[in-house]
């Protein structure tokens, strides 16, 4: 390998990172704040690629536009998700089993709507964009992937500052801190988990809505990225936002190099391998990261 | 739980339930003689059949029910154990081993399977447990589909060589049923069984009072994973076809986890109950609505999750209380019963 073909796979990985960052940290807010593993992320996935589809099929918007649009689109819908079923559950300052099962339940749902409408044969978005390539010298970059690339960027940029200086942001901190301390200062609990569970949605969307322009998808879409999401935040630790975008580096990396080692077949298990080598090698430093959570919370 | 009469009620009712012991206790070897001797009764191969089933999916939700019930580590992968003991039974069936051997093969492998999977992914706790799971069924059907020796994704033709017997595969799986069943009464009431609800409970209090939630955890799993195993097996052997995509398939591991938690999760007789009914729906469903099916699962997976969380078990005992409870206290022991409900839900729930 030459040192070219090295640069073109790092930047590759590093395009992909940031894809993977924007799918990983809609699963990360909610846990966050509410403690539920949602599940359901993976058919919010998958719904938010064939969203981009039918737009750019039916309205012949840009998929980036498209993207756009299923943030707020999958806000409202997060927001529907979260009054008709999720505040239903008990309130819980740690993951129960009845949100995990209800968001799986809402997954298996979305899934089958999928099938219903879309069948079950393979999609793609072909935009006159998809095969275009900039030429750096002798590094190629697909400019599809740069795109993408900039847009996850932004979302995740644009999350951070929300996070950091809004009223709304400040009180997803207090919660994911200590959800009786938030209370006790007056934080509005129910407003502030509706609100995230809305934007977990939205990102979930997103994500899907980009993923859908590199890759073609079918209903059951969003399972292998669910499983990749949950490395990422197994990698990075639980609840940052600096931590996911280390995590979604760390798998890109390995998922992109990987391919010189292992047989294209083998791929699918890439993520798990990962995630087994780590918690072998390093349980001390999942030890300590699941310590450093029960202090927290 | 469903053994347990509620706290606020022992004095009215010692009696009957001395008689309701008696009762309970005798109700499963009527149950086995019962199912022992329908076959003699003359009934069409499609409900022998029907049965077996059936009987299959009971011995793999009472498998799934020692862990995510007892235990409260919910698994996505279980399909990853089913697909081990079918594929363990098919290769040794097909090779001239006694079935029966085979079938014990078929528990092995899965439980030092279960062992071995468990060594990591128990460094995870509660929900990052279980999403791992699916992760490890991913990687098991990657690797299924390319592995030679069974034929990789077309599949695998068991060849027996002896006549099909369809009385005998339906006491096979009876009798498995009936293994699993016992087995799960015994972890129930044994001390082991006691640790894993107390592990369910709450896991450093359980470690503090001595119990390893580690080693707890591993022991359950290849146990859950032997008796799921040995349900794949007999299955294999008589359907005498397989192939990766249906016994490791994600489906797989979403109809063995839905069983226990229709009927009643952590309740033996629970588990018993959403296999029965988990076996007749499925062949009914799929015959008339096979696009649907994942709607309608998932959709009952969230009605149970947010109406009645103890499942089917849970609110026929709600209904039997209700039913009994004698008029004139009714108040007083009714908030006993619902005190002991919270306390269930509560232990139940986290």
């Amino acid at each position: 390998m030459t040192f070219i073909d090295f640069l073109n796979l790092l930047i590759a990985a590093l395009l992909l990172a940031g894809i993977y960052a924007v799918m990983s940290v809609g699963m990360t807010v909610i846990y966050g704040v509410m403690k539920i593993v949602n599940l359901a992320h993976a058919g919010f996935m998958m719904t938010g690629a064939y969203f981009a589809y039918e737009v750019y099929e039916r309205l012949h918007l840009d998929p980036i536009l498209a993207a756009l649009l299923a943030f707020g689109f999958f806000f409202l819908v997060g927001i529907a998700v979260h009054w008709l079923l999720v505040r239903w559950l008990p309130p819980s300052d740690r993951p129960t089993l009845q949100s995990l099962l209800l968001m799986f339940g809402l997954w298996l749902v979305l899934q089958n709507i999928g099938y219903l409408i879309w069948g079950n044969t393979d999609r793609s978005i072909l935009t006159p964009r998809t095969l275009d390539l900039v030429h750096l010298g002798p590094i190629t970059i697909s400019s599809l992937r740069l795109v993408v690339f900039v847009a996850a960027v932004g979302c995740m940029a644009l999350l951070e500052v929300a996070l950091s200086r809004t009223w709304f942001g400040r009180s997803v901190r207090a919660l994911i801190q200590n959800r009786y301390a938030g209370r006790i200062v007056g934080v509005d609990t129910e407003k502030t988990a509706r609100l995230t569970f809305g934007l977990g949605i939205a990102f979930a969307g997103v994500a899907g809505a980009l993923l859908a322009t590199l890759f073609s998808f079918d209903p059951d879409f969003g399972r292998p990225f669910l499983l990749r999401a949950f490395v990422i935040i197994v990698l990075g630790g639980l609840e940052s936002v600096s931590g996911v975008a280390l995590g979604a580096l760390i798998l890109a990396l390995v998922e992109t190099f990987s391919i010189l080692l292992v047989p294209a077949e083998y791929q699918p298990a890439i993520s798990f391998g990962l995630l087994v080598v780590v918690l072998v090698v390093l349980p001390g430093g999942i030890a300590s990261l699941w310590a450093k959570r029960r202090r927290l919370a | 739980m469903g053994e347990e009469a509620p706290a606020g009620m022992s004095t009215a009712v010692i009696a009957p339930s001395r008689l309701e012991a008696r009762a309970r206790a005798g109700l499963p070897w009527l149950l086995l003689a019962v199912l022992a001797l329908l076959p003699t009764a003359g009934l069409t191969p499609n409900i022998v059949r029907l049965l077996f089933i059936t009987f299959v999916w009971v011995t793999s939700s009472l498998g799934w029910n020692l862990l995510g019930g007892f235990t409260g580590q919910v698994s996505f992968g279980f399909a990853v154990f089913y697909g081990l003991g079918a594929y363990t039974a098919a290769l040794m069936i097909d090779r001239g081993v006694n079935p029966y051997l085979s079938f014990v093969a078929a528990g092995l492998v899965p439980a030092v399977a279960a062992f071995l999977i468990g060594l990591p992914t128990f460094r995870l706790r509660g929900p990052y447990f279980a999403i791992a799971t699916i992760g490890v069924s991913e990687a098991t059907r990657v690797i299924m589909n390319n592995l030679a020796i069974t034929g990789g994704a077309s599949g695998f033709r068991i060849m027996e060589h002896r006549p099909f017997r369809q009385v005998e595969h339906y006491y096979t799986a009876l009798g498995v049923a009936a293994l699993a069943v016992a087995a799960s009464f015994l972890i129930a009431h044994s001390k082991f069984g006691m640790g894993l609800r107390a592990i369910k409970q709450d896991e450093e209090a359980a470690a503090d009072l001595g119990v390893n939630p580690y080693a707890y955890k591993l022991a359950i799993h290849a146990v859950a994973a032997a008796l799921t195993g040995i349900a794949g097996g007999v299955f294999a052997r008589y359907a005498a076809f397989i192939y990766p995509q249906g016994v490791f398939a994600f489906q797989t591991s979403v109809y063995i986890l839905l069983m226990p938690v229709i009927g009643g999760i952590g309740t033996v007789w629970g588990a018993v109950l959403g296999g029965v009914i988990f076996g007749i729906v499925e062949e009914q469903l799929v015959a008339s609505f096979p696009q649907i099916h994942l709607l309608l699962y998932g959709g009952l997976l969230i009605l149970i999750i947010l109406a009645e969380p103890d499942g089917l078990v849970g609110l026929l005992g709600k209904l039997f209380r209700r039913l009994r409870t004698p008029r004139r206290n009714d108040g007083d022991t009714n908030s006993g019963g619902r005190k002991a409900d919270q306390v269930l839900r509560r232990a139940g729930g986290g």
